[in-house]
């Protein structure tokens, strides 16, 4: 071990790698950088962004969360959260286009995900609201919230351009636009938590999940770790349903307008 | 007697504010109950913009619709579509049976109301346990008329209802609704055909451009329309 990854993992006595094998992992970045070169698949340029942009992004993180676990306390961390679900809104809110108001409807689906979730677990005392716990769980739930809002909203846009004379077939029923576009809400739902679903099924058989493993990694026993890895999925399991069904709510209302008229939607 | 609805200089938009169509312009037209209006034109006239107005999935942006002598949006919208009932071109069966359709419309319906609806609409009892997805397309747009009879409306909008389907599936929709229209229901219907508009009007609605440059009495206009777009659609499309 070298003097720094001595000095940097002296309070948890975590074995850390040096730098020097830090930068041995870049033989793996030449393996695919050849693939990609050999293979002509014209990634050459985004994998040479990705894996810089990956370092810069980490060791910023890094410096950062040291800042805020050892200066801001709960309040610094919150703000973190809060930073996270707006970018993720952002990010989600992009992929649903169309959908009126989609970044809010999907900043406030992970924000909702991420305050009941882990609001949940600190409120029941099932982990700790310091910030050590607070950040990377609201990381977590952050991350996967987004998958459900995006996968949500997604959805729901497919489904809107191929199923809009389907929904107006309902409407000219009289059904209100709740129930003439539930049917579609509900394949929406489905294949946003159907993934997640699959994903807790198999966790443990097909992958070690991060947090156990960086547990494991940092020396705990694997009998401990799966206790967190078991809230980690579950918690999980819980964020992309509420991030989704929210998403699912609040896009079915910005739909339709009070006529009960379904709007057009940029393709 | 006083028209069944009024379009008083109706315009419609489509877009934003800044870049936006009017698939209709300045329309003002009378619909008679209890006869056949038929709406033609040529693509892009704004036929089913016209129609759709009529059970507000179109909204005007200008001017007035009134039903029964009361502007549209003063009924409750939902009561309307039911009395205003829509027959869209293509058929969409809903997941289920015929049976399970038919319910969309009328949940509390009994075997035999809807075995009466499916006969109403040209299609006999025997179809009422069949997979809505199985059926052809000309049966699935007879459940689907079926379906819109079962809110029980006292209007039959039809958009297109039979281009989609062949011949003989057509002509059985078409006498449905002339036989509909006998028993006392108004039937507003759209099409580009020109010999389904000649079979089936009483009035004819001309659209051209999103105005209206001629309506009336189908016989008269068939013979000698006014306007010189009228003529030229009338007399080409025959």
């Amino acid at each position: 071990m070298t003097a720094l990854a001595a000095e940097t993992a002296g309070r948890t006595a975590v074995p850390v790698p040096p730098v020097w094998g830090i930068a041995l992992t870049l033989v793996l970045v030449a393996v695919t950088a050849y693939v990609a070169v050999d293979q002509r698949l014209g990634l050459a340029r985004d994998l040479a962004e990705a894996v810089v942009r990956a370092a810069v992004q980490l060791v910023a993180v890094g410096f950062a969360l040291r800042f805020l676990f050892e200066h801001t306390g709960i309040p610094g961390s919150l703000g973190w959260v809060a930073a996270m679900v707006l970018l993720a809104g952002r990010t989600a809110g992009g992929r649903a286009s169309g959908i009126p108001h989609g970044t809010r409807i999907a900043t406030a689906a992970v924000g909702a995900a991420a305050v009941g979730t882990v609001g949940l677990l600190v409120g029941a005392r099932v982990i700790e609201a310091t910030p050590r716990i607070v950040v990377p769980m609201g990381g977590m739930v952050v991350s996967a919230a987004m998958t459900g809002a995006t996968l949500t909203l997604s959805r729901i846009h497919d489904e809107v351009a191929s199923s809009r004379a389907s929904v107006e077939a309902r409407l000219a029923l009289g059904l209100p636009s709740a129930e003439a576009f539930a049917p579609h809400l509900r394949l929406a739902l489905r294949a946003a938590i159907a993934p997640a679903i699959d994903q807790t099924k198999v966790v443990g058989l097909i992958t070690l999940p991060g947090a156990m493993t960086g547990l494991i990694i940092a020396g705990v026993s694997p009998v401990v770790a799966i206790r967190y890895q078991i809230i980690v999925m579950y918690m999980l399991l819980g964020a992309g349903t509420v991030a989704a069904l929210v998403a699912a709510r609040l896009a079915g209302r910005a739909l339709f307008d009070d006529a009960h008229r379904l709007r057009r939607i940029e393709s | 007697m006083p028209p069944l609805f009024t379009l008083a200089d109706v315009s419609t938009m489509r877009g934003s504010a800044d870049e936006h169509v009017h698939p209709l312009s300045g329309v003002t037209v009378d619909i008679a109950a209890d006869r056949i209006t038929v709406v033609v034109g040529p693509s892009g006239s704004g036929k089913s913009t016209l129609l759709r107005l009529l059970n507000r999935l179109e909204e005007a942006h200008d001017g007035v619709v009134s039903f029964h002598g009361r502007p549209i949006g003063s009924y409750d919208v939902l009561e309307l579509r039911r009395r205003v009932g829509l027959l869209q071109q293509r058929p969409t069966p809903f997941p289920g049976t015929v049976l399970d359709n038919i319910r969309v419309a009328r949940p509390a319906v009994t075997r035999d109301e809807a075995v009466a609806l499916l006969e109403r609409a040209g299609l006999g009892g025997g179809f009422l346990d069949r997979r809505a997805d199985e059926l052809s397309g000309g049966e699935a747009q007879r459940m689907c008329l079926a379906r819109t009879l079962a809110a029980g409306p006292e209007v039959l909008l039809l958009d297109e209802a039979t281009s989609a389907l062949d011949a003989a599936a057509a002509k059985v929709v078409e006498r449905t609704a002339r036989d509909l229209a006998e028993g006392g229901l108004t039937v507003v219907l759209v099409t580009h055909d020109l010999r389904q508009a000649r079979r089936l009007a009483d009035d004819l609605v001309v659209l051209a451009g999103g105005e209206v440059v001629e309506h009336g009495p189908a016989t008269r206009l068939l013979r000698r329309a006014k306007d010189e777009r009228a003529r030229a659609f009338l007399g080409g499309s025959s």
